[in-house]
């Protein structure tokens, strides 16, 4: 049967290419399609936790549920000294959060004000490349904020303007001071630009009361790949019931479920493709079979069986696949890698949809061989599902009937 | 030996039991007959040469083929007998396109799992029976209608089938081609013993069989 299958392939030229160009396409645009979208998943992701989320961020375990100073975490240096054990971490910083009230001369708004460490912070996050007008924090910068855009326009703000900051400490008594407008960010995440302010951490801890606590620590890791293994190495470590490790996973799942989301829709829309090639495939080898109707005819009735009929149209469907697919899958494979390593660059690609949350001009496209070979089960399956309707349509007719069809 | 039992065949088209194809026919073949059944052109001898053959359903009666009743098998069982039990002989050549003469000869008994030695043997054995040793590489559409009928001959005769069933072999070919094709059926029925039925209405046939079946309106007139 594979040898007859041959000798069709062969002795049907046409139809054949045919067969071949459409699911060589197919191939080619459904790995590069997936591959851009795990790629950009990838990239926003990525982008998204640098902006200040971190891989990893260890908690009091009552803290991201109920908040408040109880449930800080003491001794930070002790827990950062055990970080540094870990080589697969690249860097990290304890972080101190609380929420005030910020008044210009004629405004106010609450924010949350954070305490971070300016050096620490250029290796964690890009809070520093954010920066829209006026400086980043540093280590001299004292009673400096650094601002979110929006809130600074809620608060029509100056470089330079003074602003009041009244809060709880985190010993829960007063704390006021005036603070300074020195820059003004903008990450393109609404919500975080407009309720958002760092300060710097020492000067900040003495305000506070804060010295060797912190809301969380954040963890930037080498390899974003190994955050479970490392996370699970960070619990082992830590060895404190109070205490939790979080992987980003967690900690931005709403961005994680509208990717989910996002990839449902992508492949709906890909998926609409794939009816199309599906049936021009179909339609293309239904036509092809009907003018071979009596040939297979002819053959049931000297003796071919229904499944051998199936396996002819199956090795043949197979061939021509696996044909195409072996020329697609390096083509294809190698432009995912290629762009993986060397990301489309679209000039003021970022600017423009800056407002959207699309922080880099770069559209890369993510190699995964898992990726791949899924993809190429579904070209396949989609090819063997074409022969299906054909093969009934042959079955039909009686042998006899057949052998006379014109 | 082949036996019709009360056979009738109807086409439904669009009235019910519009045509009456088969009308009753009861029938004895022997092993080794060299038999036609003739008659007017929708007579029904096609019919019946496709009711023994397995091709086709009937409606009422029975049909056995060595006491074994084929008419109610279903359609892989029936496959199997065609494949097995019978060799068919068609109008219009219906070889394999896409295979040689050697391929097209040998192709039933691929399907039938014999070795390809036995295949080989048998092959060139049919084929310079038939005159056609020297085609075995060509393609049918290289070869003329008689040889392609050849090809389909030997097809039919080299996987050694009980019964060779052949509707309308000549139809396609000139007097001298139909002749020769009559001649090597001839002999090959002889020399292999093998039943052929044939369903014509051509004269070189009906000179060169030993039994001729008469029919009329889908029923045996004579023979």
């Amino acid at each position: 049967m594979f040898q007859l299958a041959l000798k069709n392939i062969l002795f049907y030229r046409g139809r054949s290419i045919t067969t071949a160009v459409l699911t060589f396409v197919s191939t080619m645009l459904f790995i590069i399609f997936v591959s851009i979208q795990d790629g950009s998943h990838k990239s926003m992701l990525e982008n998204s936790l640098k902006i200040y989320t971190g891989a990893i961020e260890i908690y009091h375990k009552e803290y991201r549920d109920t908040g408040g100073n109880e449930y800080l975490i003491e001794d930070v240096k002790t827990i950062t000294d055990k970080l540094s054990e870990i080589e697969d971490i690249e860097a990290f910083a304890g972080r101190y959060e609380t929420y005030g009230l910020l008044s210009s001369r004629e405004h106010s708004a609450a924010s949350m004000i954070s305490g971070i460490d300016p050096a620490k912070e250029r290796v964690l996050s890009s809070l520093k490349e954010a920066r829209r007008e006026g400086e980043f924090l540093s280590e001299n910068s004292g009673n400096c904020l650094y601002m979110g855009a929006e809130l600074v326009k809620k608060l029509h703000l100056k470089m330079g303007d003074e602003v009041a900051f009244v809060g709880s400490a985190s010993d829960n008594s007063f704390a006021a001071d005036i603070l300074k407008l020195c820059g003004v960010f903008k990450t393109g995440l609404f919500e975080f630009d407009g309720s958002t302010s760092f300060i710097n951490r020492s000067y900040f801890d003495s305000l506070m009361s804060a010295q060797n606590r912190a809301s969380y620590i954040t963890i930037k890791l080498k390899n974003m790949d190994d955050a479970q293994r490392v996370n699970s190495e960070i619990l082992k470590l830590l060895n404190d019931d109070a205490l939790e490790s979080l992987t980003w996973k967690t900690l931005m799942k709403t961005l994680v479920e509208a990717m989910e989301v996002d990839s449902i829709f992508g492949y709906i829309s890909l998926s609409l493709f794939f009816v199309v090639i599906f049936f021009v495939i179909m339609i293309y080898g239904f036509v092809n079979v009907s003018s071979r109707i009596r040939e297979f005819g002819v053959l049931r009735c000297i003796g071919l069986s229904g499944a051998n009929i199936f396996r002819l149209l199956f090795y043949e469907i197979f061939v021509l696949s696996s044909l195409a697919v072996v020329l697609a899958t390096p083509i294809a494979g190698f432009l995912c890698y290629y762009f993986q390593l060397h990301p489309i660059v679209i000039e003021g690609m970022a600017e423009m949809y800056r407002d959207y949350g699309v922080v880099s001009d770069a559209i890369p496209l993510n190699f995964d061989i898992f990726t791949i070979l899924w993809n190429l089960g579904v070209i396949y399956i989609l090819n063997f599902l074409s022969i299906v309707y054909p093969y009934f349509y042959i079955n039909s007719f009686k042998p006899i009937e057949a052998s006379r069809h014109v | 030996m082949i036996k019709l039992q009360h056979v009738n065949k109807y086409f439904y088209r669009g009235e019910p039991r519009e045509v009456h194809a088969l009308r009753d026919i009861s029938l004895i073949i022997e092993d080794g007959e060299f038999t036609l059944f003739s008659g007017a052109s929708g007579c029904g001898k096609t019919t019946l040469l496709n009711a023994i053959g397995a091709l086709d359903t009937i409606n009422s009666g029975e049909i056995y083929l060595d006491n074994k009743e084929i008419s109610s098998l279903n359609e892989e069982a029936r496959t199997q007998l065609r494949l097995n039990e019978l060799g068919f002989v068609f109008q219009a050549y219906n070889l394999v396109p896409v295979l040689n003469v050697e391929e097209n000869i040998g192709f039933i008994m691929r399907l039938r799992g014999l070795s390809e030695k036995e295949i080989k043997e048998r092959v060139l054995e049919v084929a310079s029976m038939l005159e056609i040793d020297n085609k075995l590489g060509s393609l049918p559409n290289a070869l003329s209608g008689g040889q392609q009928q050849r090809v389909a001959v030997a097809r039919a005769v080299a996987a050694k089938p009980k019964i060779i069933l052949a509707d309308e072999p000549t139809a396609n070919l000139d007097s001298k081609n139909a002749k020769a094709l009559m001649d090597m059926m001839r002999e090959l029925n002889e020399r292999e013993g093998v039943s052929i039925l044939f369903a014509s209405h051509d004269a070189y046939i009906l000179e060169s069989v030993r039994r001729v079946i008469k029919m009329n309106d889908g029923a045996i007139v004579d023979g």
